[in-house]
């Protein structure tokens, strides 16, 4: 019910901004900051100048597209899959741009091998320091695919259900469970060395 | 409130309790303060980037100036070409005019 009603807000939000009211567009803005901030930087790999960047062409995609705006779908739909097509349009510029030379990708092979033994010897998570927990979090999800990653976000964090996430994506629920599993898998050997659990 | 996630196969349609808990201590960024008023700033600069002289759009301005530059191409292009043929027989024409009329004059 309260989903639904903050859908209704949003939706008389689009209608305003279709009109050309730039207030609907900063309340819009504050509503949905968090969520489009954090998915950028989820997505790209950490906050800073490039997912504000990204944060603000989404919102003004947004403002751009309120007039053929139809609320056949919920609006964070909307909004995820505008969020979808600039950081993955982003990711893939940036995958070109980079030149990774053969050495750099050695060094950081060379240091996931460190890492992994340092933590090897230890019992699991109990003994880890927040920071090194956190960084091979950030560091396991920033080696998942594109789509597995968005996938992971959008499920554990903004407990979004797959038939939701498949339309996101542009794939099918079905799709979208399979994306989710094979994510687990890869986090599952990435993350190895914090689990308690068998893998 | 947040939608609550579905409870059947949570562990198999979610990462499961262990790696769910290990994915939520990494921490989501959150948007830098005076995110709303940069770019509530940057779509007023957008906006007033898109207008030009006399309030009108650029395009607009641009697009006329091609037309006009497009029609005075092709009038130039159409206009009737003169032979070098055609202008001595003008001058010609003036010089028998000129004889026609001394000897109308009696000169």
């Amino acid at each position: 019910m309260a989903e639904d009603r903050e859908s209704k807000i949003d939706d008389a939000l689009v209608r305003r901004m279709a009109e050309g009211d730039e207030e609907a567009l900063r309340e819009l803005i504050v509503r949905h900051e968090d969520r489009v901030y954090g998915t950028v930087a989820r997505m790209i790999g950490g906050a800073g100048p490039d997912a504000e960047d990204l944060a603000q062409q989404i919102f003004l995609r947004i403002w751009k597209a309120a007039p053929k705006y139809r609320a056949e779908a919920k609006f964070t739909t909307w909004l995820m899959t505008v969020t979808r097509n600039l950081v993955f349009t982003f990711c893939e510029a940036r995958a070109r741009r980079m030149e990774v030379s053969e050495e750099i990708v050695d060094e950081e092979t060379e240091e996931t091998i460190q890492r992994k033994e340092s933590v090897a010897g230890r019992t699991p998570r109990e003994d880890l320091s927040g920071k090194e927990l956190i960084e091979a979090v950030e560091r396991a999800c920033a080696q998942l695919p594109m789509k597995q990653r968005l996938v992971v976000h959008l499920r554990e964090h903004e407990d979004m259900d797959f038939s939701e996430i498949g339309e996101i994506l542009g794939i099918s629920e079905l799709g979208a469970k399979s994306l989710m599993f094979r994510a687990r898998e890869n986090l599952k050997i990435k993350l190895s060395a914090f689990l308690t659990e068998p893998s | 409130m947040r939608k609550k996630r579905d409870e059947i196969g949570d562990g198999a349609e979610g990462l499961g309790p262990e790696l769910g808990r290990l994915w939520a201590s990494a921490p989501v960024p959150k948007a830098p303060s005076w995110f709303a008023v940069r770019t509530m700033a940057r779509l007023r600069q957008e906006e007033d980037s898109k207008k030009s002289w006399f309030g009108m759009p650029r395009w607009v301005l641009i697009g006329t100036g091609l037309a006009l530059l497009a029609v005075g191409w092709f009038r130039w292009e159409s206009q009737p070409t003169i032979r070098d043929a055609e202008v001595f027989a003008a001058l010609n024409a003036f010089v028998e005019e000129d004889r026609e009329s001394r000897w109308w004059a009696g000169l």
